[in-house]
């Protein structure tokens, strides 16, 4: 949703999170810049016996239909795994934190429509 | 406007002002709150003794070294936000004022920040400064809470919205430049804000605030966190990495899951 600093300082931001989290960091991964890509993330998600869980620069980095975000997270729960927002600070481990996570992916989408003056 | 009485009176304090003090909300809040901070310093100053809680605080000064206060005051700030029931008791000190001049469906910020100012330290200064200057959104508030009585210097200060109106047809001549010589142009409009412990202050972050050296010989401990209206424009401090909906209603989470048919 229009996150998109600079990659480098994406990474710098995700390997400090998981330092400070005591976290092993053990594979970079960049989604394909075409509108609404989430073909990487769809494979990590697959890959994730291998892992402890995911973590992603931004909340807001997830895909913009909520099925499709809501179905990412679901099958990282029911892995077992967790996913983790660096910049947000936020975790989702549970299914009550992926209705948190909903929650606030909605008001994001609304934002634009919040008014700035009435007329 | 269908407001009530109670609530004009709050609003046209406000919109005069700045700022509205009041009665804290809910005193059982402040006490969850002030003893979050006893178990947070005790633990941090390896079982020090407090008693009274105020008085401690405000003779902080003496117990902790100025050249640690910074390390002192984040991990104070880090153990008492770690705290699950400290963002809500905060938003309790203050709800029903919240509700009156911003709105029943709100946004917290993630974490409630901590100020801790010296007697005679320059290390703690915040230049004159309006929020809205660095990024923040009109449409938040903050509210701050004291832990002990603040008064002359140990206090803030804020630009009534009258005076602002002057500065802000002429600011650049006015600050020439830099937040010092801006200081001085309005030193003499100042509001320096008077409150005490068990009070809470609701501001208007848009108006020029901050603080000077603390003259006074007593320590300053003063808590503050904003709110905004969930559905009003977010600046700089975005929903999610800053802010948190607290009091969204059943009918806006339906407005915001619904989908039309697909045909």
């Amino acid at each position: 949703m229009g996150e998109r600093a600079p990659q480098h300082v994406q990474n710098i931001v995700i390997r400090d999170y998981c330092q400070r989290n005591g976290f092993k960091y053990s594979l970079s991964a960049a989604e394909y810049a075409m509108e609404g890509s989430c073909h990487i993330l769809e494979q990590l998600v697959s890959q994730l016996d291998q892992y402890d869980g995911i973590v992603a620069y931004s909340l807001f980095q997830l895909p913009e239909e909520k099925n499709i975000r809501l179905g990412i997270l679901g099958r990282v729960l029911d892995s077992q795994k967790t996913m983790h927002f660096a910049v947000e600070g936020i975790v989702v481990s549970t299914f009550a934190d992926l209705e948190n996570v909903n929650m606030l992916w909605q008001i994001k989408k609304f934002e634009h429509m919040c008014p700035k003056e009435l007329v | 406007m269908y407001l009530s009485d109670e609530h004009i009176k709050l609003a046209e304090d406000f919109t005069k002002t700045g700022y509205i003090i009041r009665p804290i909300a809910d005193n059982d809040g402040l006490a969850r709150i002030e003893n979050i901070f006893r178990n947070a310093i005790t633990k941090q100053l390896d079982g020090v003794q407090i008693g009274d809680l105020s008085d401690w605080l405000n003779k902080t000064h003496h117990h902790v070294p100025v050249d640690h206060l910074n390390d002192f005051r984040l991990e104070i700030i880090n153990a008492v936000n770690s705290n699950s029931a400290l963002r809500s008791s905060y938003f309790d000190l203050a709800r029903p004022y919240l509700e009156a001049l911003v709105g029943n469906e709100l946004a917290m910020q993630r974490r409630v920040n901590l100020s801790i100012q010296y007697p005679e330290d320059n290390t703690a200064l915040l230049p004159v400064h309006a929020d809205t200057w660095s990024g923040d959104s009109p449409f938040e508030v903050v509210v701050w809470v004291p832990l002990v009585d603040c008064f002359g210097t140990k206090a803030m200060f804020i630009l009534p919205p009258d005076a602002n109106e002057v500065l802000k047809r002429d600011f650049v001549n006015l600050s020439r430049g830099n937040s010092e010589r801006l200081f001085e142009a309005i030193a003499d409009d100042l509001i320096w804000i008077e409150i005490k412990r068990g009070e809470v202050l609701v501001f208007n972050q848009t108006l020029p605030h901050g603080n000077r050296v603390n003259t006074e010989n007593q320590t300053r401990w003063s808590m503050n966190c904003r709110f905004k209206s969930v559905f009003t424009p977010y600046a700089d401090k975005k929903i999610g990495e800053f802010f948190e909906p607290i009091t969204l209603r059943p009918v806006s989470k339906l407005g915001l899951d619904y989908e039309l048919p697909k045909i």
